[in-house]
Parts: C-alpha cells; sequence; structure tokens
C-alpha cells in the first residue's frame, strides 16, 4: 500500500447472508482504504450485490463484523448505513424526472426560511455540489431535459450532499458513451484524491485496469482473492471469476451456409433507418454493428411488425411477408428477442413455464382449448438444453438470476421455432458461464439452417460469432465485413465512421 | 464442457432463489372456502349464545345465497378487468342501473326485446371502456369513474330524475311475469334462477381464464403488459375483451336487480362496484393483474355475503357496514401487497 493511505475506511470481516436455503455471501472479508478505488468484480450472482446491500443497511440479519473508520457498527437500516457515510449510486437512477437539478440534489433536506424553502440558498448549495463533479448546468432544470450521462452526474453530486466517506458505484458506466466514461473517471480520480474510499462494481474489466487500485473477486458468494491492479492480468482476473480458462471462448464450428432465406429491400422508416438491403441465408449468423442510436433496434421492430415501414419490403424464402402486426411475423417465422429483458421480454411475476410458451399460445390452442400440458415436454427440454437453474418449470421467472432470466427469455423465442430469429443484446449484463451457454444454443440455431440476426454492443461476440457483419451507422449500412475481415478494431472504427487500413 | 456449466449456472442463481411459487393458488382458493366457512360457524355460535336469531335456518342461508348471486355475477366479469392488470371497472354500477331502467322501458315491446335492449346499452358502454382505455390507454379507473358519471347523468337526463316501473309499461301479465322471474324463479322452489346464472358464469369464467388461449394471453396481458405485446399478443384487443366482460355481467347483474326491486332507477347497482372489488380481493386476486382465479373471487362474494347477514342480524347499521367492508378491503389490500414483498415480488 502507498504510504500516503491513512488507514481503513472500510472493513467487512467474515460476513454472511443467508437467504432461505442458500448462502449468498459466505464468511466474506472486504477492506477499502480511504482513496482507494476498489473494484468489486464476478459474474451475476456472485453475491455482490448482496454484499454491498448489506453495506447499504439492506438487511438486519447479516452475520459478521463490520468496521467504519475503526469503529463497529451495526449496518442494520439503510438510514443508520447513511448516517455512518455509505453513499450508494446504483445502475438505475434514483431521480425524480419532472423536478429540478436543485430539488433532487437535495431532496429531504432542501434549505428553508421560515415556512419557505430558501431557492437561493437551495441554488447555491445545488451549483456547490454540482461544481464536484464539473457540471455547470442551470440548477433549476428539470431531470428530463439533460442527458442520461448528466443525469448521472447530478446523482452522484446528490450523494456527495450527504458527505459520504465511502461511495459505492454499481455499473455507473452502462448508459454512457466512451467520452463520457472518460469524464467520469476524471471525477471518481478526484473524489479519490480527496480521500474518498470508493468501492467501484463493473463487468468491464478495460475500466477496472483503468481506474481501480486494487480488485476484489467474488464467485459463489465466496471471496476468491484480492488483487493490485498493477500486478494483475486480465486473464488472471477472468480466471478468478469463472474458475477456468477463457480460452473457450468462441472456438468456431464450422457451418454450412445454405439458400437465402431472409431477403430485405429499401426498407426505411423515416427518422430512424433508411434504404436498408440485405439478405441473410440458411444457416447463417448475421451480425448487426453500430452505435447506440444507429437504428439497429428500430430494423428489428419493423422486421418483426412491432413496428410499419415506410417504404420498402421483407421476403422470407423468396415470398414477400406483407401483414399487419407482430403476430402475423411471428406465424411466418420471424421472432425478436428484444435488448429489455425485464420489461419487454420476460413477465418477471410468472412462472418459467408460462414465459417459455408465451410466444406460442395460439400453436398450443386447439378448438377452444388452450393445451399448456402439450407444452411441458419442449420447457422441459430447452430448460436442459441451456442449463436453466434451477431447472423448475413451476419457479418464477423474476426469482432466478439474470442469466438464468435470460436463457428462459432465449427458451421463449427458440420454442417459436423460428427460420428467422432476431437476437438483441442477447447477452447483455449476463455472466460468462451464462454466455457461454447462450452462445452455443444461438450456433446450434444456426446449425439447424436456421437464420440468426444477431444485433450487438458486445464486439468480441459479434467477430466471433457472425459469419458476416453488417455496419449499421446513422440509420444507414455503410459497409459488410466477412468472418476473415472482422475484428473488434476495425468494427468499432466502422461503426464510429472511420475507415480501418 | 456443458457439464461445468450448469453446475456452474447452478450456483451463480443461489443468491437469489426463494421458495417456489406452486402453493400460492391453491391455498388461496381453497383458504377463502375455509373463511367463508369460519364465518358460518361464527353465525351459529351467535346463534347459540342467542346473540343473533334466525341464522341457523334454510330461509336465512337461502337469502344469503340470493344475495352472494347477485354480487357474484357481477364480480364474475369485473375480475377479468382486475386480471388484466387494470385494477376495476368503476363503471359497473351505472351500467347496472342503465341496462335495469332501459329494460323496463322496453317492456311495451315484450320481454325479449326488453332483455336484448339492455344487454345492447351494456355492451355499448363495454365497447366504449374498451376502446379508451384498451386502444387509447387510459387510465382505467379515472376514465370507468368518468363513465360511471356520464351514464348516470344519461339516465337522470332521459328519464327525467324518475324511476319506472314494470306495470306502468306494459300490461301483458305474462311479460310481466317473465321479468318478475329474472329475479324470482326458482327451481324445485329452492335454487333461484339468479343462482343457477352465477354457477354457470363461474364455470365458464374459470374455463375462459384457465383453459383458452385468451386466458393465457390476458394472464401474460395482466402481468406484464410489454412484454404480452412483444409476443406478438393483441394486448389492446384482450384488454378490450376484459371490460366488455365486466360490462356483459354487470347488465345481467341490473336486469336481476332490477327484477327484484321492480323499479327502473339511476340508483339500482350504486355500492356493486366497491362490493366487488372486495370480493376480488378478499377472493385472492390481486390488483396488480395475472393472479388469483374465478372460483377464489366468488368464494371472496360468498365470505361478503355472509359477513353482510351477520352484520345484518346484529343490528349494526347500513353506515357502519360500509365502514368494516372498507376497513377489511385495506387490510386485505396492505396483508396482500405486505405478503408479496417479503417474498420479493414487491412489484404487486
Amino acid at each position: 500500500m502507498n504510504a500516503d493511505r491513512i488507514g481503513l475506511a472500510l472493513e467487512m470481516r467474515q460476513v454472511s447472508k443467508r437467504f432461505p436455503g442458500t448462502i449468498a455471501v459466505d464468511e466474506v472479508s472486504f477492506e477499502v482504504y480511504a482513496g482507494e478505488v476498489h473494484a468489486l468484480v464476478g459474474e451475476n450472482g456472485a453475491g455482490k450485490s448482496t454484499l454491498m446491500k448489506m453495506l447499504a443497511g439492506s438487511f438486519n440479519d447479516y452475520t459478521g463484523k463490520i468496521f467504519i473508520n475503526d469503529k463497529e457498527v451495526e449496518l442494520h437500516s439503510p438510514s443508520v448505513a447513511k448516517k455512518f457515510g455509505i453513499g450508494m449510486i446504483y445502475q438505475e437512477l434514483s431521480l425524480a424526472k419532472p423536478i429540478s437539478i436543485a430539488e433532487n440534489i437535495l431532496a429531504g433536506r432542501l434549505p428553508r426560511k421560515g415556512f419557505f424553502i430558501d431557492r437561493g440558498a437551495m441554488r447555491t448549495e445545488a451549483k456547490r455540489l454540482m461544481g464536484k463533479v464539473g457540471l455547470d448546468l442551470d440548477p433549476d432544470l428539470p431531470i428530463e431535459d439533460i442527458s442520461q450521462h448528466e443525469a448521472q452526474l447530478v446523482e452522484i453530486a446528490k450523494v456527495l450532499g450527504t458527505s459520504p466517506c465511502i461511495l459505492v458505484m454499481d455499473e455507473p458506466t452502462s448508459a454512457l458513451s466512451r467520452e463520457e466514461v472518460e469524464r467520469l473517471f476524471d471525477i471518481i480520480d478526484g473524489l479519490r484524491k480527496r480521500g474518498l474510499a470508493i468501492v467501484y462494481i463493473s463487468h468491464h474489466l478495460p475500466e477496472i485496469f483503468r481506474i481501480a487500485d486494487r480488485v476484489t473477486v467474488m464467485r459463489d458468494g465466496k471471496k476468491v482473492g484480492t488483487k493490485d491492479i498493477a500486478e494483475a492480468s486480465r486473464e488472471e482476473i477472468v480466471q478468478m471469476m469463472v474458475g477456468r480458462s477463457v480460452k473457450e471462448f468462441y472456438k468456431r464450428r464450422e457451418r454450412t451456409i445454405g439458400e437465402v432465406r431472409l431477403r430485405v429491400r429499401g426498407l426505411s422508416r423515416w427518422g430512424f433507418f433508411h434504404d436498408v438491403d440485405f439478405q441473410a441465408r440458411r444457416g447463417e449468423i448475421l451480425g448487426i454493428c453500430g452505435l447506440s442510436g444507429a437504428g439497429r433496434s428500430e430494423l428489428a421492430r419493423v422486421l418483426v411488425g412491432l413496428d410499419q415501414a415506410d417504404a420498402g419490403g421483407i421476403e422470407l424464402d423468396g415470398a414477400e411477408v406483407r401483414g399487419e402486426g407482430m403476430a402475423y411475423y411471428l406465424a411466418k417465422g420471424i421472432a425478436y428477442l428484444s435488448e429489455d429483458r425485464k420489461s419487454e421480454g420476460l413477465a418477471l411475476r410468472l412462472s418459467v413455464e408460462d414465459n417459455t410458451l408465451s410466444a406460442v399460445i395460439p400453436r398450443l390452442t386447439r378448438g377452444i382449448f388452450f393445451n399448456k400440458k402439450d407444452g411441458a415436454a419442449t420447457v422441459r427440454r430447452l430448460l436442459k438444453e441451456l442449463s436453466v437453474y434451477p431447472p423448475d418449470p413451476a419457479r418464477t421467472v423474476g426469482n432466478l438470476s439474470g442469466g438464468n432470466q435470460q436463457k428462459v427469455l432465449l427458451a421463449k423465442w427458440i420454442a417459436s421455432d423460428p427460420k428467422v430469429l432476431i437476437l438483441d443484446e442477447p447477452t447483455r449484463g449476463v455472466d460468462i458461464g451464462a454466455k457461454l451457454i447462450i452462445h452455443d444454443a444461438v450456433e446450434k440455431l444456426a446449425e439447424a439452417g436456421n437464420t440468426v440476426v444477431l444485433i450487438s454492443s458486445d464486439l468480441p461476440e459479434l467477430v466471433g460469432l457472425s459469419d458476416r457483419v453488417m455496419i449499421m451507422r446513422k440509420g444507414r449500412f455503410t459497409r459488410e465485413m466477412s468472418y476473415e475481415q472482422c475484428t473488434e478494431e476495425a468494427l468499432l472504427l466502422a461503426a464510429n465512421g472511420e475507415e480501418s487500413a | 464442457m456443458m457439464g461445468n456449466l450448469s453446475a456452474k449456472a447452478a450456483s451463480a442463481a443461489d443468491g437469489r432463489s426463494v421458495g417456489s411459487n406452486r402453493l400460492g393458488g391453491f391455498v388461496n382458493q381453497a383458504g377463502i372456502y375455509g373463511i367463508a366457512f369460519l364465518f358460518i360457524a361464527l353465525g351459529a355460535v351467535l346463534q347459540s349464545f342467542g346473540v343473533i336469531n334466525n341464522f341457523m335456518s334454510a330461509q336465512n342461508f337461502l337469502n344469503i345465497i340470493d344475495a352472494v348471486a347477485l354480487l357474484g355475477i357481477v364480480t364474475v366479469g369485473m375480475a377479468f378487468v382486475t386480471y388484466s392488470g387494470h385494477y376495476a371497472d368503476m363503471s359497473v354500477p351505472t351500467t347496472m342501473a342503465l341496462a335495469g331502467i332501459v329494460s323496463v322501458e322496453i317492456l311495451k315491446y315484450g320481454f325479449v326485446p326488453a332483455v336484448a335492449a339492455a344487454l345492447a346499452v351494456g355492451l355499448a358502454i363495454g365497447a366504449i371502456n374498451a376502446i379508451v382505455v384498451g386502444r387509447l390507454k387510459a387510465n382505467p379507473i379515472i376514465w370507468t369513474l368518468a363513465m360511471n358519471y356520464v351514464t348516470m347523468g344519461v339516465i337522470r337526463f332521459v328519464w327525467v330524475n324518475k324511476q319506472i316501473y314494470p306495470d306502468m309499461k306494459t300490461d301483458d301479465a305474462l311479460t310481466l311475469a317473465l321479468f318478475d322471474n329474472i329475479f324470482r324463479f326458482r327451481f324445485f322452489d329452492l335454487i333461484g334462477l339468479p343462482v343457477l346464472v352465477l354457477v354457470i358464469l363461474m364455470v365458464a369464467g374459470q374455463f375462459l381464464l384457465m383453459r383458452t388461449a385468451y386466458g393465457a394471453q390476458l394472464k401474460l396481458t395482466g402481468s406484464a403488459r410489454k412484454a404480452a405485446k412483444f409476443s406478438g399478443i393483441n394486448v389492446e384487443r384482450v384488454v378490450g375483451i376484459a371490460f366488455i366482460l365486466a360490462a356483459f355481467t354487470a347488465t345481467i347483474g341490473g336486469l336481476t336487480v332490477t327484477s327484484l326491486s321492480r323499479v327502473g332507477a339511476w340508483y339500482n347497482g350504486a355500492g356493486y362496484d366497491f362490493k366487488a372489488v372486495t370480493a376480488i380481493v378478499i377472493g385472492g386476486m390481486t390488483l396488480a393483474g395475472g393472479r388469483g382465479s374465478i372460483i377464489g373471487v366468488i368464494g371472496g362474494a360468498f365470505v361478503i355475503g355472509l359477513m353482510n347477514n351477520i352484520m345484518t342480524l346484529l343490528g349494526i347499521g347500513t353506515f357502519s357496514q360500509d365502514m368494516i367492508r372498507g376497513a377489511i378491503f385495506i387490510a386485505v389490500v396492505g396483508i396482500n401487497a405486505k405478503s408479496l414483498r417479503s417474498l420479493g415480488r414487491d412489484d404487486a
């Protein structure tokens, strides 16, 4: 440790948290120094969030000891945690959209003058806190009028206003562009210099190597180890996370590519994408690469009939597909796995079985009878093929881990037996184990002669899985790359509108 | 390789696994009839101590069952609205009143036209709700509440705030007798026609909900509307049908109430909105949608019928009864929300 590190800001000593039937956090010891950015990594379900929830005072029944600035504390409620200087910044922002930046930052502690709110003092104080995160905006602006990135900084300013000594950030960059990430890192750097202890949770290893001082890896509720970032390699950390080598990733299998299955001609939806032409063959995985806002998801929505095209046409196996509503396209064999698992993909309150069969209700209906039982064998087969845990069709989907939820979502679309399956970010926010299983299932789908259109921001995934990649930029297809041409760097440059050499 | 992965995935899920959810439905359904039984036992005990009289009599049970039938009929349709995730149809009271007063008015053309006219106006209200809430996505409570006031205004305007009586509209003895018998006809001098109607609606409703494609689509829509839409389900139609079903059973309820009171008037369905919602939540159908069953909901109506009967026999006034019912509604919704939250399903 550097000499200027005064001491431990946080020490969690052999803490555990049980849920009925399982141990989510098992005797974990975790230490963060003041003036340190400490990355916490692990696959989904490894126990990171539970550990941090413990710190935020969400549980009153954890075991083990927690020390803050060398003083033992019992963090049995969120208000106690706040009092001891723990600030949390979650992935989902906690800001009220219609009210102003200042009111959000000072929510619950607005300065008063008698019965009235002291507007002047409110603005000054908000300005001061906004200054700490380098935000130069009118504090009277409502949150809905500022960008996602600015809202994220407002959130940080809000937490800083409670003068925390420990700041926990959970995937703070998931909605930010590259430049915005850099600016956020500058701010985190500044906070570190001022002596804050920062816990940084992320799936992005490059970010961790860029910003963290040390990294702690968790797996299966246990701590695997803590390393100085200077002494760690990416390979090593991934290996600690998964417990096996990453070399297993993307071992490409041979596929035979058949005749044209999907042909899209001059497809446009004004304002979103224009004159899109492409074709995809049987047994092919066609990648679509583009930055957010390039029109990828909008294209997918038109391809499955969720939105109407303004111009152009779609052909499936040589026959024009022309009809209204997603049900029509689904019956023809075009399916769409949407990028938003929680609201558009799954009904979280329903069972695994109900979800898996939710796209095939018409097919399980004979006369007026809906025969759910006829789908039971399919559900069991898919749960097994995709290693969904627990393999219990009656389990509520919302109670599964993110990775297993995503597998159920994929199972739902495989169950619909699509000729063309459009996948929109099929592995976003999913742990490596689930990712491998999903990739394997996607390849199998293609091997069986189906067409897969893969929309993804995960470049290694695009490079590893796709037979061809189309680059989409500002609503147009700008380039096509074959498997041989395709590298992460080339894709990234093309998506940003720069030509690779 | 895959073998390792499944073991891996197994441990990955642990942190979040919570008890299975197979219990819920059946226990809830059976439970509500258990509660009904407790109320009967309570009535028997109160009678044995001489606190109330005439509870344990054939006549009293017939009264209870008739009242339950009336409420139950209305509740079956309303339950579809709740199940669809749209809370309740607040236009039920005036749908009942309008159907009733129109049927009395049309009696002059005969019994069948009267019933047909009632169904026509009732379903028209249902269709408007279906379009405005289903397609235009208006807030269901606010919209149907507004609809309720508009319909009440229409009734009071058209009939100039008057009640109308069947014998005022027709002299035909057969027509009058038929209309009277909507409520009063009894099979074997015992089982009333409304009871038979309720049983038919209950069986049909349960079947529709549990065994048809529509039921499966409604469950998905009620649980997660957006996910349903992204599964290729026409959610607008699915929700719309739920409102039409609510209007349909409200119309039948309206005819029955009007036959019972032998008067067509704007206040004929008053109170059935809240009573039906209470029966629905007591019967284990949560306001969040997608949970519960018609059988359970009718159990809820049964409990309310028993409770009302015992309270009346105890000499508790109408207003106090309202307060008690309100308090029970609040308690049930509160307990429901709390128990769901403790199970980690706090979205309900």
